[in-house]
């Protein structure tokens, strides 16, 4: 069956949708937030696994559209989705000035300088109580007037899915191949005709401006914004979550953030234990399996849907059938 | 001498590193027809001239024109656009993608392209570069002397008027370099335009129609191969006789 895969996705986002009536508020809690995780993991994926742009300033996007969401709500007193869309369009901005002042960076130049902007965004926002509240956080407007968290699960899941889709569409497309030309060689992309530096300032538009989609999403269920959202920390938590899924394809690095997130709860017996063990997975995933622990199922899939399609057909003979230029 | 129209016109080109002089004021015309081999000893300044011909260089000083426009300053892709393709000294492939999404970066880059369409047209090229069975193998699997065939290919993608070549034959197994050899003859009857770089003299003067020599940053010589050999400047600078 072509698109196995596709229809292994759809079984599993239907059976989500279905079940959320029936899971408590703590596990609905669990999976808004590993949707919220989801949607920077693809992101944060698109741009460093797809155009192998290490960029240490994906969370700090989050923050800036969630802070840009909730004080436009505040101050304005425009509609929550409204703000949301701004925090997208702030961010796709600001990606954009960021893609174009790392044009000549790439490796561990481009790391530091996004790591770099990373804590100036984390320190304006600790500093400045006046404006954001400071470390006190901002207090931010609910998606939702509802007394259950089931709204906001199917908010986080159409997200989620719309983010996903139009970022397959990406990678699918044209472009996508461009950007992955990109990733492998720079210089031979140019020499091949592929517009380099516009190409890497819009997938940084691109993917900030998801990771702001998510951080006002999270700024407007979560109720209070805090530096702590685009910190060290959590990015360290996004590319263990990508880096373990699989960072190169959009569904294993969204795997991750599930499989990471679920985990992270499970585990919580363990206290403070379980941060290391995280740790360990993520030498033991680099040692064993670099391209992520969930890409071999996935590709596993994707190869069983193919050969399944075609069972019996003879090795085509490409020699015979195709002609020459 | 050159045959046709003017593709490719370096005029006073100067490029330094530091206190090197790679460049130092040549002038090139590469016209419609050329099948032009570019040699000189190490360091003379070939790939230099070739990564400021082509946009991957920006020159201090001098002009760069393509079908009369001038482009120096340009990023690459500009030039690729233009009709000028190149291959590099050292493969750049996109390694970890097909041999065929190799092929078709550069011909959707193209304007008013169709997927289908540059498709098939890759497909084609391959089975003239005789890489049509490893078409989904990664481009990083192949031996040296595919890389280089694919490399060509890429090339050919983009529909160019002109081909620099930076050492096409340099690590290729003997087989392998009669068969590049006899793939850039055939393109070049069909109307290419080939600029070569290598050290492989044999290989070189069984391909071209015209032969330009540097030494130390310079343009010393510039003329039928028959011609070229003799010149006392070339044979004191490149054979040091």
């Amino acid at each position: 069956m072509r698109g196995l895969h596709v229809y292994v996705l759809a079984v599993v986002a239907a059976l989500a949708l279905l079940g959320a009536g029936h899971f408590n508020a703590y596990w609905l809690h669990v999976s808004i937030i590993a949707m919220y995780y989801g949607i920077l993991a693809g992101s944060w994926s698109l741009l460093a696994g797809y155009v192998g742009l290490f960029s240490l300033s994906h969370t700090a996007f989050a923050s800036i559209g969630g802070y840009t969401s909730a004080l436009l709500v505040k101050w304005l007193g425009i509609p929550v989705l409204l703000g949301m869309g701004a925090g997208v369009a702030v961010c796709c901005a600001l990606g954009g000035g960021i893609g174009w002042v790392c044009l000549r960076m790439s490796g561990p130049y481009l790391a530091i300088f996004t790591l770099g902007f990373s804590e100036i965004v984390r320190i304006v926002i600790s500093s400045e109580d006046d404006v954001t509240a400071g470390m006190a956080g901002l207090h931010t407007a609910p998606l939702f007037r509802s007394a259950t968290r089931v709204p906001y699960f199917y908010a986080a899941f159409a997200l989620l899915a719309v983010s996903l889709l139009l970022m397959g569409l990406l990678v699918r497309s044209r472009w996508g191949l461009f950007l992955r030309a990109i990733r492998e060689d720079e210089q031979a992309a140019g020499a091949s005709g592929v517009a380099v530096a516009r190409f890497r300032i819009l997938a940084f538009a691109i993917a900030s401006g998801f990771a702001g989609l998510a951080g006002g999403f999270y700024a407007h269920y979560i109720g209070i914004m805090t530096p702590g959202v685009g910190d060290l920390d959590e990015m360290a938590k996004l590319v263990v979550m990508t880096v373990i899924g699989g960072m190169e394809r959009l569904p294993t690095a969204v795997g991750g953030a599930f499989l990471v997130e679920v985990l992270l709860e499970l585990l919580r017996g363990y206290g403070q234990w379980r941060l290391p063990l995280f740790g360990v997975l993520l030498l033991l995933t680099m040692r064993f399996a670099r391209n992520g622990l969930l890409t071999p199922p996935w590709l596993g899939l994707v190869w069983l849907g193919e050969a399944r399609a075609r069972p019996l057909a003879p090795a085509r003979d490409l020699s015979e059938k195709d002609s020459a230029a | 001498m050159s045959p046709g129209a003017e593709l490719v016109r370096g005029v006073g080109l100067v490029k330094r590193f530091g206190g090197i002089v790679a460049n130092d004021a040549v002038d090139l015309v590469v016209a419609e027809g050329d099948l032009v081999g570019l040699i000189g000893p190490n360091g003379s300044g070939k790939t230099t001239l070739i990564n400021v011909l082509t946009g991957h260089l920006e020159a201090d000083a001098g002009e760069v024109l393509v079908r009369g426009r001038r482009l120096d300053g340009r990023p690459p892709h500009v030039y690729a656009g233009m009709g000028v393709a190149r291959t590099f000294q050292l493969t750049q492939l996109f390694g970890r993608m097909t041999v065929l999404e190799n092929m078709l970066v550069p011909g959707l880059t193209r304007p008013h392209s169709r997927w289908d369409e540059v498709a098939r047209r890759a497909r084609g090229y391959l089975q003239f570069l005789n890489l049509l069975p490893l078409e989904q193998l990664p481009a990083r699997n192949l031996s040296g002397g595919q890389q280089k065939l694919l490399e060509l290919g890429r090339c050919l993608m983009l529909e160019p008027t002109v081909l620099f070549l930076d050492e096409p034959f340099a690590g290729v197994h003997p087989r392998l370099r009669e068969e590049l050899i006899a793939r850039i003859r055939e393109l070049h009857q069909g109307g290419r335009t080939f600029v070569v770089v290598d050290h492989d003299m044999e290989s070189i003067l069984r391909v071209s129609r015209r032969l330009v020599v540097m030494a130390r940053g310079s343009k010393i010589a510039d003329g039928e191969p028959a011609a070229v050999r003799a010149d006392q400047n070339v044979l004191a600078a490149y054979a040091g006789l």
